[in-house]
């Protein structure tokens, strides 16, 4: 499909909806092409070649709005859809935060490649599918996909604002656990996003170390009782921190309900002062990043939290309207945390009692905060060592206190393609065992 | 979109081939603190063909509903089984063809709702909310309604249609207490249409009235202690038990992948009190929350007896894993969307109800918990298990005492299920959720209550 055609199916859609009567609009039509691969149980066993489209209509009737998804953009379900937009929106009420972006040139963007490297496809995951084997004999990798996304975005707003975005991105995902006998680690799991095919599946993310700490992991035991301790999480873990802080403190549903402790905290201090949250759609270390944000702003690069102070809450134009909060230029993705100035090493060797956390399991955090979960394919850290791998071993603390207490982040960091995250050291966490 | 003579397309196979004709579609409101924040529909239709050669599996789909698109799907399935099975060389199995013919009885169906009926709902019941409980600082209420509707044709004789509705109401109370944020939420709705579902809003009053006395005894609530304790697990906890700490273990998928039900076929797994199995479509005399007649793969859908009286008896599969394992296939395998491939999923799975009354369960522990609302929950290949809890309460000295704040409780399965020492006699049903593994899909979940040990997490 052209830039040309894939812009003016999107104008088409404006033009219905204002003749079906909205005052105001917003489209956007994604045509997407995917080629998968996936492994089962170690062995090739799917290879998937999909087509999408999504053709994506808001209607505004004064500040009423209703929003309407359909995968065809035939003449006909356009002009349906656009009716329909227009009718949700008359039924809808007021709400004076509702608004579209403004007036913006069309501009055009492109990253990746055009076409997915097949034959490549098949001979990264088989070779990863070897390594494994013979490196790691007693792991079972329970699925891999590796997938190729072809995708050609448009945007466009009755203000005049227009986006084109063309990209060709490879994603890989891998769950895997080990076993032996009768024994058997907990699975985990990993992936990345990236540009091309340079890099072997196994350097992807963290996954080699992680395939070799499943290993390890075979013969566990909880923790003795329970005390209060330090908490060393990975980048792997730690992304599932930050959704969880975005979730519950800097995200648009907290700040909107008013539930967020941090509402009233812009430019304050919020977490540790060795704590610096980028969010770089832009890269240039970003490798799937985006170019425009989904509610028609071109994307920019921003700093959310600098040096423990708090810079942006995570809000798009209508959670900022809403609230009379600063709108998130970046559009809140592609995570980064900068690194800090100590070695792993020399974290863990400052480490006198706690867990290195390699994935966390817990129901989603209470309103203020609260967490707690099952700490899996994780270590007891004793005396400034890793001590064994552990099983049942539950934590339980406070996200901004533990966010307040870091105290060492590490140079090394991962690269996910879509985010950069060290390793991170924090305290005051309840850990008990059975 | 029942689509008209699906069967002249067999003639396109080449081998073991299936071709899905599919669209979802949804309408959602959601309103905050009275505002509509969210108002939507959504209709993605398409059609997939998948096929099987040389011990691959091949798939092609497009959102082009025309003999073109179809012709093209079904030869690009072929050659990407015939590239992938050349490619990876790799053992093919015969399925054993147990072919569905079933069409889903739609009599009495209300029609999809429109949005408008949707608001006007939405909004009595906040405007009930907003009157009656001036202390909540935030309350969000949700509407959400889906179809999946399929047309299927396989090349080993299978021919179906099934429409597949869900209408869930979600309500989510926020209040403060010593300056700090407690919620809690409630769900309500069933497997069928909007309006067979919900006859007026007002029948949802003495639901929410509930949802906040609940909130306000959970904002007095105290952390539970952490370790192992007595416990009476609600049904809608027992229903996550089944789905999380069971059910996703004994998938032959993940089975193969590593789970340790491969070890424990045949084996004691939990108390003689427990029996436990992923129904296709109708448990006990009554229709199931999501009924599947004939499965994704053409199947004929069977119930699958997974935990008989304690004893692991089978798993959930697919057509391989089936041929692969020597098992009879049992209808498990689902897609959600007609650009997703069938994957192993549970139906709806529950354990069974016993003989004990919840009252003397509650009575028997001197010190323990009642627990009864979960959030979201996780297994493992390990059959370690995780869910969070939003709801419960001490029970000190046989009876309900103070609410407990959110927590989480975890397990092994296989030695948790070991400790149950009554099972109750009533059962409930939910569809709320939706289960993740690669694709997102609703499923059913149920249970009585049950009585056991298990591991609390909180803080000390």
């Amino acid at each position: 499909m052209s830039r040309s055609e894939g812009i003016e199916i999107a104008r088409r859609a404006l033009d219905e909806m204002k003749k079906a009567g909205a005052d105001k609009a917003a489209a956007s039509f994604v045509r997407g092409e995917q080629n998968e691969l996936n492994a089962d149980a170690g062995e090739f066993s799917l290879f998937r070649s999909t087509v999408n489209i999504s053709l994506g209509m808001t209607a505004y009737c004064e500040t009423r709005k209703g929003s309407i998804s359909i995968n065809s953009y035939d003449e006909a379900s356009i002009r349906k859809a656009a009716q329909d937009a227009v009718e949700m929106a008359r039924a809808s009420e007021p709400d004076p935060a509702n608004e579209i972006s403004p007036a913006s040139k069309l501009e055009e963007f492109s990253f990746g490649p055009a076409q997915a490297e097949s034959d490549l496809m098949y001979d990264r995951l088989n070779d990863l599918i070897a390594y494994t084997k013979k490196e790691y004999p007693s792991i079972n990798l329970e699925q891999c996909i590796l997938d190729f996304v072809r995708k050609e975005a448009f945007w466009a707003n009755s203000n005049g604002a227009e986006f084109a975005e063309s990209s060709g991105i490879y994603g890989f995902f891998a769950m895997f656990s080990a076993k032996e006998g009768q024994d058997a680690s907990s699975f985990n799991y990993s992936g990345a996003n990236h540009r091309n095919l340079d890099k072997a599946l196994k350097d992807w993310g963290n996954i080699d170390e992680l395939l070799r700490q499943s290993t390890e992991q075979l013969r566990l035991k909880p923790v003795d009782g329970s005390f209060i301790g330090d908490i060393l999480i990975t980048p792997d873990c730690l992304g599932d921190f930050l959704g969880m802080l975005n979730g519950t403190y800097t995200g648009t549903y907290p700040l909107i309900s008013g539930t967020s402790p941090w509402k009233d905290k812009l430019e304050s201090q919020v977490v540790s002062p060795l704590v610096t949250i980028r969010s770089l759609p832009l890269g240039p270390e970003v490798d799937a990043g985006y170019s425009f944000t989904a509610d028609g702003f071109r994307a920019e690069n921003a700093t959310l939290i600098d040096n423990g102070v708090l810079k942006f809450f995570t809000l798009g134009l209508y959670g900022s309207r809403k609230t009379g909060k600063p709108r998130c230029p970046s559009g809140g993705g592609a995570i980064c945390m900068d690194a800090g100035n100590e070695t792993l090493d020399e974290i863990l060797g400052s480490t006198k009692k706690g867990i290195l956390l390699g994935r966390f399991s817990g129901g989603n955090p209470s309103s203020n905060g609260d967490f707690s979960g099952v700490a899996k394919n994780s270590y007891l850290i004793e005396d400034g060592k890793i001590a064994r791998p552990v099983s049942e071993t539950m934590i339980a603390g406070n996200l901004a206190s533990f966010f307040e207490s870091i105290r060492a982040v590490s140079k090394e960091r991962v690269d996910y393609g879509s985010g950069i995250l060290p390793w991170v050291l924090g305290s005051g966490v309840h850990i008990s065992g059975k | 979109m029942k689509y008209m003579d699906i069967g002249r397309h067999r003639a396109l196979f080449k081998g073991y081939t299936e071709l899905r004709i599919q669209e979802n579609s949804s309408r959602t409101v959601s309103l905050l603190n009275g505002d509509v924040v969210g108002n939507t529909s959504s209709s993605q239709a398409g059609l997939s063909a998948r096929s099987y050669a040389r011990g691959a599996w091949g798939m092609a789909s497009t959102p082009e509903l025309n003999d073109a698109g179809i012709a093209h799907c079904i030869n690009r399935a072929w050659e990407n089984a015939e590239i992938l099975g050349r490619k990876a060389g790799k053992k093919s199995y015969d399925f054993d063809a147990r072919p569905g013919r079933t069409v889903t009885d739609t009599d009495g169906l209300n029609p999809m709702p429109d949005q408008k009926a949707l608001i006007s709902f939405a909004r009595e019941l906040d405007a009930y909310c907003k009157t009656r409980f001036p202390r909540l600082s935030s309350r969000s209420l949700s509407i959400s309604c889906l179809d999946m509707e399929k047309n299927l044709l396989t090349s080993d004789g299978a021919e179906a249609w099934s429409l597949t509705p869900r209408s869930m109401i979600y309500a989510e109370f926020t209040t403060e207490y010593n300056g700090e944020p407690v919620e809690l939420y409630t769900v309500a709705g069933g497997g069928s249409r909007f309006g067979n579902v919900f006859k007026r809003p007002e029948d949802l009053f003495p639901e929410l009235d509930r949802l906040w006395e609940r909130l306000e005894k959970k904002a007095l609530g105290q952390y539970a202690k952490p370790g192992i304790h007595d416990v009476v697990l609600g049904t809608e906890l027992a229903g996550i038990l089944a789905h999380e700490a069971i059910g996703h273990t004994v998938e032959a998928d993940l089975v193969l992948g590593g789970s340790v039900a491969a070890d424990y076929l045949h084996r004691e797994v939990a108390s003689p009190l427990v029996s436990l199995t992923d129904f296709a479509n109708t448990a006990l005399g009554e229709p199931c929350p999501v009924p599947i007649w004939t499965d994704d793969e053409g199947t004929l859908a069977e119930d699958a007896v997974i935990i008989d009286r304690g004893i692991l008896r089978s798993y959930m599969h697919s057509k391989e894993s089936a041929a692969r394992m020597g098992h009879r296939p049992t209808g498990n395998a689902r897609a959600f969307s007609f650009t997703d491939e069938p994957l192993i999923r549970m139906r709806n799975t529950a354990i069974l109800p016993g003989k004990d009354k919840l009252e003397e369960m509650i009575a028997s522990i001197d010190n323990g918990y009642f627990l009864l609302q979960p959030s979201n929950g996780q297994a493992d290949t390990t059959s370690e298990f995780m869910f969070g809890i939003v709801e419960g309460y001490e029970i000190r000295n046989g009876k309900i005492g103070q609410a407990v704040k959110d927590c989480t409780i975890s397990g092994v399965a296989f030695e948790m299920l070991k400790t149950v020492s009554m099972v109750s006699d009533e059962m409930s049903w939910t569809c709320a959720g939706m289960c993740g593994k690669k694709q997102s899909i609703p499923v059913g979940m149920g249970g009585p209550a049950v009585r056991c040990r298990i591991n609390i997490g909180g803080r000390s």
